[in-house]
C-alpha cells in the first residue's frame, strides 16, 4: 500500500520552525482528506494542518510541545484504497466489544443487590443495629469517647452530623463521615486546604510570550511616565456619539484614543518606530500600524490595526472588534499578527490606576490607559465632579528620551481634554 | 564492670537479704516486730539475722502494733532507722495513729529539726484462704496520708532494691509485701499447679547492695491496644491473662504508689487510648480511683473508653467466696472485652 508522508508546510513568512500545540489523530486513526490533523504555531499564528488524503495514520512526527523543521516529516499516512476500509472495519469490530465490556461493568452490583434486597421479606427482616435518630433536637445528642471527640474537633467534623453504626460514634463512623460528609460540604479543618503543587509546561504559546516578554526586558532599558487626563468632555462626546449611533457599532474609549493617537503621532515620529539595535537602525514609520494587546483562553496576542490613521472612528470600532475576536477564537491570520509599529494595551475597568506595560519589541513604546474614575476637581474656583483617567507609556530609552515622551504625552492629553481637535483637520 | 554475682531468690529471701545487707551496712538499722527476733517471722522473713546481727539490732516486740510503731517513730526522731514489721497488714490499723499524726507530720510539725527514717514492713493482700483478718489491702488508707510514701514490689528483685531504698529514705515509707507471692509468682488460675520463682526472670538478685529508687514505675510488658496499671500480686495475673488472650496490653508496675510516677503511666495512656486499673483492695476509695482520676486529668482526649477498675468487692474480704472477691482471670477476661469494645 502507499505511503504518504505529509511534510510540514512553509507556513509564514521566513520561519524555520513551527511547534506542535495540539494534535487531532494520533497513529491508527483512520482519516479522512481535509480532516484536522494538527496545530502548529509558529512566531505570528497557530495554523492547522489538514490532510490532503484519506488513510491510516502510522507515524506522527513528535508530541505537544516538540518543534518541528519547515519541510520535515509530520505525519506518514497510509494511503486510502480497498485496504483502507478492511483496517477501518477491524479497528471498529475491536472496539465495540470494549465498550460494551465498559459499560457492563459500570455497576457491576448493582442488579445483585436490588434481588437480595427484594429476598428479604419486610416482617423477617432484623431490626436495624441502629437506632433510628429522631429528626428533633434529641438528634443533637450523641455520645462518642474523648478521643473521638477530640478527632472530630482536629478534622472540624460537627459531631452532631455523624451517624453512628453502634450506640456511639466511633473512628469507624468518623472515618466513614470523612467520605460521606463531603456531600454534606464537609471540609476538613486543616487537611487539604493547600491545594497540590502542579508543574506546568510551559509550551506553545505561553513559551513565546515568555520568550518574547525576556527579550523585551532584557533588550531595552524601559522608563514609564504616567500623566492624568481629564476624560469628562470625550465621555460626553462618546456617550452623545452612541446615543446617535445608528446601526454603527458602539464606541469604547479605545478607538477614540486611537484616533487621537494617530493625531498626535506625526509630531513625535520617534515615539511610532521599530529598532532593529543589531543593525543600529530606528525606523519611524509613516503609517500608524496599531498593536493592540489581547487576552485570550492561551494568553495575551497582539492583532494589529493596519493604518489606522486612515481609519475613521467607526472604522476602527469594526475592527478592534473584528481582531479580538479573531484572536481569541484563534483564527487571526499570521500578517494580523505582526507588523504593529505601537501597541495599546487596556485592561478597562481593571486598569488599576497606573501600569508599567512592557514594550512589544522591536517597537520603542507602548501606551497604557488606565481605568476611568469620576473625582472632585477644581475647575476655577469651584470643585466639580470629573472623570479623570491615567495614561501610561512605557518607551526604549536608547531612542526615546523621557522629554520626547512627556511631549507626546502631553499633546495626547490637550486633544483628549479638548476632543473638537479630534475632527479639525 | 564485672556483672554482680546473682542468686535465684524467693521474694522472702530477697527480702532478707536487703535486711541483712543493711544491718551489716548501716549499724543505726535496727528490726523489731512480732517473733521476728528469735522465730525469724511468721514469713521467715527475718530468719537468721538475730542470730548474725545481735539482739540489740533485730528483737522481739510484745503484740502491740501501735507500740511497734510508736517506739519506731521515737527511735527515728532520735537517729536510728527503724524497720518495724508489723506481722500482717490487716494488724496494721492500731499503728495507724502513730503513722499518720507522728511519721508522717514529724518533718513538718518539727520544721525539718526532726525526721523519721522508719520502713514499715507487713505482709499484705489475699488468695491464701486467710480469711478476713489475714487477706486485706490497705494501700490507699496510707497513699491518702501525706508524708508516708507507699511501696509495693512484685519480684524478689524489685523487693530487694526497694526495701533497701526504703531504707535508706530520710521519710516513713510502709512497705507492702504480697505474700501470695512470697514463694512464687503467682497467675490467678488457682487451680492449677503453681511455679515457683526459679522460673522467673525477677528471681536472680544480686547478693550484695543496689538499690531501686522509689518513685519509678516499671513496664513489665510494652504493648498497643490497652495500659494495665496493677501492682503486686496482680502483676503476675494480669500478666497471665493477657498472654491467655492474646491482649495486645501494656502492663505497668507501679512499684512505687506514692510517689506516684505518673509521666510512664502518661506517656503509655496516651499511646494506648485506654487504660485499666486492677488491684485486689476494695474498689471504692480505692488507689485504682486516685489511677483513674489522674489518667482522665491528663489523657482525657486520648481515651477511646472508660478507665475500668477490676478490683476486689466493697465487702469484708470472704473466706468461702475467696476466689469470686479476687479480680482473677475470668474477671479480667470480662473487663478486657468491654475496655476493647468500646
Amino acid at each position: 500500500m502507499p505511503k504518504f508522508t505529509f511534510n510540514l508546510p512553509d507556513i509564514g513568512e521566513g520561519i524555520a520552525e513551527a511547534e506542535i500545540v495540539a494534535w487531532h489523530v494520533k497513529v491508527g486513526d483512520n482519516i479522512s482528506e481535509d480532516q484536522p490533523l494538527a496545530d502548529m504555531m509558529t512566531d505570528k499564528a497557530t495554523v492547522e494542518m489538514e490532510s490532503p488524503v484519506s488513510g491510516v495514520v502510522t507515524k506522527v512526527a513528535g508530541e505537544a510541545g516538540d518543534v518541528i523543521a519547515i519541510g520535515a516529516m509530520l505525519v506518514e499516512i497510509e494511503v486510502a484504497g480497498d485496504a483502507s476500509t478492511e483496517a477501518s472495519d477491524a479497528i471498529k469490530s475491536a472496539a465495540e466489544p470494549t465498550l460494551a465490556a465498559v459499560v457492563e461493568d459500570e455497576n457491576p452490583h448493582a442488579p445483585e443487590a436490588v434481588a437480595v434486597a427484594e429476598l428479604i421479606p419486610a416482617a423477617v427482616a432484623p431490626a436495624p443495629l441502629q437506632p433510628a435518630i429522631p429528626a428533633d433536637t434529641a438528634a443533637n445528642k450523641f455520645t462518642a469517647s474523648p478521643a473521638v471527640r477530640q478527632r472530630a474537633k482536629d478534622l472540624g467534623v460537627d459531631l452532631t452530623d455523624v451517624k453512628a453504626a453502634g450506640g456511639h460514634i466511633r473512628h469507624a463512623d468518623l472515618d466513614a463521615f470523612l467520605t460521606y460528609g463531603t456531600q454534606m460540604g464537609y471540609r476538613p479543618a486543616h487537611a487539604n486546604m493547600r491545594r497540590e503543587d502542579e508543574a506546568v509546561k510551559v509550551i506553545g504559546m505561553r513559551r513565546r510570550i515568555a520568550d518574547n516578554m525576556a527579550a523585551s526586558k532584557r533588550h531595552i532599558p524601559h522608563f514609564t511616565y504616567v500623566e492624568e487626563i481629564d476624560v469628562t468632555a470625550i465621555e460626553a462626546m462618546r456617550a452623545d456619539l452612541n446615543a446617535n449611533r445608528g446601526a454603527k457599532p458602539k464606541l469604547t474609549m479605545l478607538p477614540m484614543l486611537i484616533v487621537a493617537i494617530c493625531k498626535t503621532i506625526p509630531q513625535f515620529p520617534m515615539i511610532n518606530a521599530r529598532f532593529d539595535d543589531e543593525a543600529g537602525v530606528v525606523t519611524r514609520h509613516g503609517a500608524v500600524h496599531l498593536g493592540m494587546a489581547t487576552q485570550t483562553d492561551a494568553g495575551l496576542m497582539v492583532p494589529v490595526i493596519r493604518d489606522a490613521q486612515d481609519r475613521n472612528i467607526w472604522q476602527l470600532a469594526t475592527e478592534i472588534t473584528r481582531l479580538a475576536e479573531a484572536a481569541r477564537s484563534g483564527s487571526a491570520k499570521s500578517e494580523e499578527l505582526s507588523g504593529s509599529t505601537l501597541t495599546i494595551t487596556s485592561l478597562g475597568p481593571l486598569g488599576g490606576i497606573a501600569t508599567t506595560p512592557v514594550i512589544n519589541r522591536p517597537e520603542v513604546a507602548i501606551i497604557g490607559p488606565n481605568k476611568i474614575v469620576e473625582r472632585p476637581m477644581f475647575v476655577g474656583d469651584t470643585i466639580e465632579a470629573r472623570k479623570l483617567m491615567n495614561l501610561s507609556i512605557s518607551c526604549d530609552h536608547r531612542v526615546v528620551d523621557g522629554w520626547d515622551a512627556a511631549n507626546y504625552v502631553q499633546a495626547l492629553k490637550k486633544i483628549i481634554e479638548t476632543p473638537v481637535l479630534l475632527f479639525a483637520d | 564492670m564485672p556483672e554482680p554475682v546473682t542468686k535465684t531468690m524467693n521474694m522472702i529471701e530477697a527480702i532478707n537479704s536487703a535486711l541483712d545487707v543493711m544491718l551489716a551496712k548501716d549499724p543505726e538499722v535496727v528490726i523489731m516486730g512480732e517473733d521476728v527476733g528469735y522465730f525469724g517471722g511468721v514469713f521467715r522473713a527475718t530468719a537468721g539475722l538475730q542470730k548474725k546481727h545481735g539482739k540489740t539490732r533485730v528483737f522481739d516486740t510484745p503484740i502491740s502494733e501501735c507500740g511497734i510503731i510508736g517506739v519506731g517513730v521515737g527511735m527515728a526522731a532520735y537517729g536510728l532507722r527503724p524497720v518495724p514489721e508489723i506481722q500482717f497488714a490487716d494488724y496494721i490499723y492500731p499503728g495507724l495513729d502513730q503513722l499518720v499524726s507522728e511519721a508522717a507530720r514529724l518533718r513538718y510539725r518539727s520544721a525539718n529539726d526532726f525526721i523519721c527514717p522508719m520502713t514499715v514492713r507487713s505482709p499484705f493482700g489475699g488468695g491464701i484462704f486467710g480469711g478476713q483478718t489475714h487477706s486485706q489491702s490497705p494501700e490507699s488508707m496510707f497513699t491518702h496520708v501525706c508524708g508516708i510514701k507507699t511501696v509495693i514490689p512484685a519480684t524478689p528483685y524489685d523487693a530487694k532494691g526497694l526495701l533497701i531504698a526504703a531504707i535508706e529514705d530520710n521519710d516513713p515509707v510502709v512497705f507492702f509485701e504480697p505474700k501470695r507471692i512470697y514463694n512464687g509468682p503467682f497467675t490467678g488460675y488457682y487451680d492449677r499447679p503453681v511455679e515457683p520463682w526459679s522460673k522467673h526472670e525477677g528471681s536472680a538478685v544480686p547478693e550484695g547492695y543496689y538499690r531501686i529508687d522509689l518513685g519509678k514505675a516499671s513496664v513489665v510488658q510494652e504493648g498497643e491496644t490497652v495500659t494495665v496499671l496493677t501492682y503486686g500480686t496482680m502483676v503476675h495475673v494480669v500478666k497471665a491473662v493477657v498472654a491467655e488472650h492474646g491482649i495486645d496490653a501494656e502492663i505497668i508496675d507501679l512499684r512505687t504508689l506514692l510517689p506516684l510516677d505518673i509521666e510512664t503511666i502518661e506517656a503509655s495512656v496516651k499511646k494506648t487510648g485506654r487504660c485499666m486499673v486492677v488491684h485486689e483492695a476494695t474498689r471504692t476509695s480505692g488507689f485504682g480511683a486516685e489511677l483513674a482520676a489522674q489518667v482522665q486529668e491528663r489523657c482525657f482526649y486520648h481515651l477511646e473508653a472508660p478507665v475500668e477498675r477490676v478490683t476486689g468487692f466493697d465487702t469484708p474480704y470472704p473466706h468461702s467466696l475467696e476466689w469470686a472477691y479476687f479480680p482473677g482471670p475470668v474477671r479480667l477476661a470480662r473487663a478486657f472485652d468491654k475496655i476493647m469494645k468500646d
